[in-house]
């Protein structure tokens, strides 16, 4: 074989071997096996809740919404299925198109870019949500997740998605707000079965009454009431002197009801405590002390002295802990802490409005160890606070050694 | 009269047919690269036909002022099928012209290339499969480098260069293998399937990181190799390649951050931009494309060089076989 045939022939098996190993696999939804494994499932019992999320969501090419839900069908078709298009440019599979390759098909926050990303993509099981208009606990508001949409996450991965059509974008927070239920839902179940009775024989009751009533009909109630648990934001004063309320805002970012300081840091500029972890994170974090925790003293144990019973049940539980650690390592992402904002870049996550700042500040973060401020200080001083962040970003700090007022990017 | 002279007409007439084959597989590639981009490969739902209609007797104006997408799609099936009549007029011409082996060779392997290829896309939209649209973008760039190379084979003056050092043909060599190389990766991660697990596509990332470091060390080890090696238009093409792969990682960071931005949490928080991305932007979409495409050019520029450095060397010393050769000294000597 000459040269020029070797390189030919390392050419086309280069070409065939990207081929992968067969035809791509149609798109299904991923057990959450942290959670399963948690709950220390049987296989039977796995499968029965994929079975009882199959026949009341559906498949990610075939959506299914109960009515109870509140969900539309039709921009849920328009959101979900592989991506394709009509000969008036009408485009289908919308969420594979522009959301799966973060967020993952399951919505979990765990697609194919998501390690490379920081913060991580949203996993939207857990029905958290950061950046809204509603209470800390409450669900967003369709219009909080279309905003979203729209403008997209500043200095996140997150994009505008504002070249899209309405009909569009609604489709996509409709789709949000399908996977955020369904992931819930997936929770509830695997929960439940903790809560069984002997007799039930660690199976679910396959009843309307438990499956809808009980468990997925609750957590759409709180997405089809979120509009009404938005914030009542009182209007800022007309006349605030906006000097007089920078000043007062300083104060009670220093200050103990606020409290800014404590993770913000003096400066303002995010350097105060940064060891913490948003919820998602925090799970993991736990998870992986539970499991180290548990090897340690399976690991200090002798079986000796144990009956057979209590040796065999230890073994029950190293192979647990040895499985739980193999789940944990395949299925979720390196837990990483949380940065508190940086104020002085006058980059800001939830919006750049006065409102969102507002909202950021009253509820907190839902998610992120950022508290509500809401009970502690009074909602004209919200706005003294609010009014000081948005000065930092060109605020004089002779703390960090400038003889003149900056903005934020000439200071690194 | 010389031998190349007598040959000029002919050879000259393979020449054009495969420079017009590079140009119009250039722009198949453009459009190729931008219904990924948009993912736009589905805008038609049938094939061989378009909506029903035969491909070429679909209304040019609901094609040409349609749908973007169905723009971008049919009219990468229109010129696949351009290139395809090309592809076929070439292959006659070299054999009209008794072409060396290795040129006729090639210009086999290029209609069974466009005949695979054409296959392949039509499996990929009535399978809507992505891993036929994966080897469906690792044959493209072979069809090019085919048609690049038959190109400069029956260029006239190729048939007068020597060949330079071996390392020079090494490097050149292993430049556009590399290059390939790179692109099959690359195509790994443009139709990357939504259920692949962060794993895979990091292990993706990091071959497609390590292989772009690897271009980039052969073309410099090109540009030295090539540096006194008494062949000019080696030379020229090394540093052309060297210019281009610079300009490609570039664009390769830029097609980094136009989908994902700027890596926060790795880079200073101050270097966060303060806005969000623009999704499916005009200059998102250019980046992302400029950078698939220009790969392929460097694939191409990569092939003129292996064949300047002596690659396929005897293929270029046969271009005139010894019955042409019989028959040239019969009518020019007798």
């Amino acid at each position: 074989m000459n040269r020029f045939s070797r390189i030919a022939f390392l050419l086309a098996a280069g070409c065939l071997l990207s081929a992968g190993c067969g035809k791509t696999p149609n798109a299904s939804y991923r057990l959450n096996m942290v959670e399963a494994t948690k709950q220390r499932l049987t296989t039977e019992q796995e499968q029965q809740v994929a079975t009882v999320l199959l026949a009341m969501f559906g498949t990610p090419d075939d959506p299914v919404a109960l009515p109870e839900f509140g969900l539309d069908e039709a921009k849920l078709r328009l959101a979900s299925g592989p991506v394709r298009s009509d000969i008036v440019g009408r485009k289908n599979g919308l969420y594979r198109e522009h959301c799966a390759h973060c967020h993952g098909v399951t919505g979990d926050g765990m697609g194919p870019t998501a390690a490379f990303l920081n913060p991580y993509p949203r996993d939207y099981r857990p029905g958290v949500f950061k950046f809204k208009s509603t209470e800390r606990a409450d669900k967003p508001t369709h219009a909080d997740l279309l905003r979203i949409l729209r403008n997209g996450i500043a200095g996140t991965s997150m994009p505008s998605f504002a070249l899209l059509s309405e009909p569009q974008i609604d489709a996509l927070a409709e789709y949000v707000k399908y996977l955020s239920i369904r992931g819930e839902t997936e929770l509830s179940l695997m929960r439940a079965f903790f809560e069984l009775d002997d007799d039930a024989q660690g199976k679910l009751p396959e009843t309307r009454e438990f499956l809808v009533d009980e468990t997925a009909g609750p957590i759409a109630e709180k997405w089809k009431s979120a509009a009404a648990a938005q914030i009542p934001v009182p209007d800022m004063p007309a006349d605030i002197d906006l000097v007089a309320s920078i000043a007062k805002g300083r104060e009670l970012f220093y200050g103990d009801k606020a409290n800014c300081v404590k993770c913000h840091g003096v400066t303002g500029l995010g350097d105060g405590q940064a060891n913490d972890y948003d919820d998602w994170n925090k799970a993991i974090v736990e998870i992986n002390k539970e499991i180290q925790g548990g090897l340690a003293k399976a690991g200090e144990t002798s079986t000796s002295g144990m009956s057979s019973e209590d040796a065999a049940e230890h073994r029950k539980q190293v192979a647990w802990l040895g499985k739980f650690s193999h789940v944990v390592d395949g299925d979720a992402l390196t837990p990483r802490t949380i940065p508190p904002r940086n104020l002085r870049l006058g980059v800001y996550r939830g919006g750049r409005r006065p409102l969102d700042l507002y909202y950021r500040i009253h509820a907190g973060i839902n998610g992120a160890p950022m508290p509500a401020a809401k009970g502690t200080v009074p909602p004209e001083d919200i706005w003294h606070i609010v009014n000081y962040i948005r000065s930092l970003p060109y605020e004089f700090d002779g703390e960090l050694g400038a003889d003149r007022p900056m903005v934020a990017r000439d200071r690194f | 009269m010389s031998r190349s002279q007598a040959e000029t007409p002919k050879t000259g007439l393979a020449h054009a047919v495969a420079c017009v084959l590079v140009a119009v597989t250039s722009v198949l590639l453009c459009f190729g690269a931008l219904v990924t981009t948009f993912d736009a490969a589905m805008a038609v739902p049938d094939w061989p036909g378009t909506y029903g209609h035969n491909m070429f007797l679909f209304p040019w104006a609901e094609w040409f002022y349609g749908p973007w997408d169905l723009f971008l799609e049919h009219g990468h099936r229109l010129l696949g099928a351009l290139v395809g009549m090309i592809s076929l007029v070439l292959a006659a011409v070299v054999w009209r012209t008794h072409q060396s082996p290795a040129v006729r060779g090639l210009a086999a392997a290029a209609v069974l290339l466009v005949l695979v290829q054409g296959v392949l896309g039509g499996a990929r939209v009535l399978l809507d499969d992505k891993t036929v649209a994966k080897v469906h973008a690792c044959t493209g760039p072979l069809f090019f480098a085919v048609a690049v190379a038959i190109a400069t084979l029956t260029r006239r003056s190729s048939s007068s260069q020597s060949a330079t050092s071996s390392a020079a043909v090494r490097s050149a060599g292993g430049l556009a293998l590399a290059t390939y190389v790179q692109l099959v990766a690359g195509a790994q991660l443009r139709h990357l399937d939504a259920s692949v697990d962060p794993a895979t596509f990091r292990w993706l990332v990091a071959f497609h990181l390590a292989g772009a470091a690897a271009v980039a060390a052969l073309a410099v080890a090109a540009v030295l190799c090539t540096r006194s090696c008494g062949q000019p238009i080696a030379r020229r093409w090394s540093l052309a390649i060297l210019l281009l792969v610079g300009c490609q990682l570039a664009l390769g960071v830029g097609a980094w951050v136009v989908n994902w931005g700027l890596p926060s949490g790795w880079l200073p928080a101050s270097w966060a931009f303060s806005d969000p991305l623009l999704a499916r932007s005009v200059w998102g979409a250019t980046v992302v494309t400029g950078h698939v495409v220009l790969g392929m050019m460097i694939l191409g520029a990569s092939v003129v060089l292996s064949i300047a450095t002596g690659v396929l060397r005897s293929a270029v010393k046969s271009t005139v076989r010894p019955q042409q050769a019989d028959r040239l000294r019969e009518r020019a000597f007798a």
